[in-house]
């Protein structure tokens, strides 16, 4: 069985959500009820740490795509942190780095986000 | 090699489709999962799949993502026919026309592709543009026919399992009332027989609750049960060609009319045979429901070995019942009377384990061990209940005993 979980930490006006496991069935949807549930707290951005996600698929992908437009939707920043170099090259290769704002660390992210509140 | 990698995820998408499509998962889950796979694949934000009600000629959202307000609507297949398997934008020159158009066009949806599996129309795959803002290729465009004519194939499997579902259920209902028909004209049948003689009134289904009661005892299954409730309430059939005034007599039968009352049971053959009952034994019970274990019984005077458990059930049944109610000849008997004139005739009429479930079955009812008695409610007569659990107990003690003995 895939088996995918994730948590999540608040910080201030920030999440950071950890997915656990595989991108790559239905469960994973439960990624986008997690920034749901943040984003109904009235949380606006969101950091995503991918170093739990072992793989990703087409269903990852449209999954991933559902998370950035909802954090889009709320006017916030979602940033992404922990890529491995696969997940590098598949985002890559689908053309979306562009779109994504990609940070080594946790740490990273969190001072760009402070940095444009600011 | 970016384009090359690019390839790669689309076969790996296809491998993820092909995986989806065949898996067990649920329907909407199954369907679900295809449009991610998809979506994931040319980098849609939004997307969704309608399958198509050929009955109500409607197609209606499964599946949906990144879409508002998708509702189901009519649609004419032969109009869709055109764009069978084949991706349209929206805006294009060729795009269909008409409010359904509009509004999937309103709510975001950029590509259109009606799915079609054997030249019939079994649903619709709708895309929005890219997250990325660039437009659809060829390449896209090759690659979504192949995904869509796999989505097409599932779901035209999903409405023959449907519609297959749909005609087993009608053709239950239809066997349900068909029983309904049969055994109401069996009762029919039944009242009929009752009806010819006052003083056995009610005597077939009062006879058919007891042998289903007996048979229950002895463990019969549900098919044979019914049909020894069938046999249980037709087993006077034959009664129906015999004169009334022999029935209703008062006085002693002469010798001719005993000739005349045995041929009964022969003539509920007769008369039932040209049934086909979906019980077996039916009408073989009916037959022997006055033979004897000693042989002295009619019509065929057959012994033990040759009686099935069904009609000695129906004889002893019978025999309790003639006896436990008025005929125009005599007052019925006491209770205990009946039950030890059974005791009495054991082993020359009546069979040692058919007792014995009788006996335990009415001693049960007696001690409300039943919550559905299917003797006691008949009896209609005072009786010590003590005296007669009492003399139930010792009958099935010495049958045990004597089971006992002969092993």
């Amino acid at each position: 069985m895939n088996t995918f979980n994730v948590e999540s930490k608040i910080f201030g006006s920030v999440a950071i959500l950890y997915p656990k496991g595989y991108l790559n069935n239905l469960a994973a949807e439960g990624l986008e009820k997690e920034c749901d549930s943040c984003i109904s707290k009235g949380i606006k951005n969101v950091v995503l740490n991918l170093n739990g996600i072992e793989l990703i698929n087409s269903i990852g992908i449209s999954i991933l795509l559902g998370v950035i437009e909802k954090v889009k939707g709320t006017d916030g920043t979602l940033c992404f942190t922990n890529l491995s170099k696969l997940h590098s090259e598949t985002f890559d290769m689908l053309g979306l780095t562009k779109y994504m704002k990609v940070y080594a660390s946790e740490e990273e992210a969190l001072a760009h986000l402070q940095g444009a509140l600011g | 090699m970016k384009k090359l990698d690019k390839v790669l995820y689309s076969i790996a998408a296809l491998v993820d489709l092909g995986e989806e499509t065949a898996s067990s998962e649920e329907f909407k889950k199954k369907m679900r999962t295809v449009l991610h796979v998809t979506m994931g694949t040319f980098l849609a934000h939004g997307g969704a799949l309608f399958s198509f009600d050929k009955d109500r000629r409607t197609l209606s959202p499964i599946a949906s993502r990144g879409f508002k307000g998708l509702r189901a609507s009519k649609a004419d297949p032969d109009s869709l026919a055109v764009f069978r398997n084949k991706p349209f934008k929206m805006d294009g020159a060729d795009r269909p026309t008409g409010a359904f158009h509009a509004k999937l066009e309103k709510a975001g949806a950029e590509l259109f592709m009606p799915l079609f599996a054997r030249e019939r129309l079994v649903g619709l795959i709708v895309l929005s543009g890219k997250f990325t803002g660039e437009p659809y290729t060829k390449e896209d465009f090759e690659l979504l026919k192949v995904i869509a004519s796999q989505i097409a194939i599932t779901l035209q499997n999903h409405t023959l399992f449907i519609s297959l579902t749909e005609k087993l259920d009608e053709n239950k209902k239809l066997y349900e009332e068909m029983r309904v028909i049969y055994n109401d004209t069996i009762q029919a049948f039944a009242a009929a027989i009752d009806a010819k003689d006052v003083y056995t009134k009610n005597h077939s289904s009062r006879v058919a609750k007891y042998v289903v009661a007996i048979a229950k005892e002895l463990g019969w299954n549900e098919m044979d049960t019914e049909g020894i409730y069938i046999a249980g309430l037709l087993h006077d059939v034959g009664k129906i060609v015999i004169s009334d005034e022999i029935l209703k007599k008062q006085t002693p039968f002469t010798p001719e009319e005993i000739v005349e009352i045995k041929r009964h049971p022969a003539l509920s053959y007769n008369i039932l045979s040209k049934i086909k009952f979906p019980w077996k034994d039916v009408v073989d019970t009916i037959r022997h429901h006055h033979e004897r274990l000693d042989g002295k019984g009619y019509p065929d005077a057959i012994t033990n070995s040759s009686l099935s458990d069904g009609a000695k059930i129906l004889t002893l049944a019978d025999s309790f019942d003639a006896m436990t109610q008025d005929r125009p000849y005599r007052k019925k008997l006491d209770l205990h009377v009946a039950i030890e004139e059974l005791r009495r005739c054991l082993g020359t009429q009546f069979d040692n384990n058919i007792m014995d479930a009788f006996c335990h079955v009415l001693e049960k009812e007696i001690k409300g061990h039943l919550p559905e008695p299917d003797i006691l409610p008949h009896l209609a007569q005072d009786f010590d209940p003590s005296v007669i659990t009492t003399m139930l107990e010792a009958i099935r003690e010495e049958l045990s005993d004597g089971r006992a003995a002969h092993a």
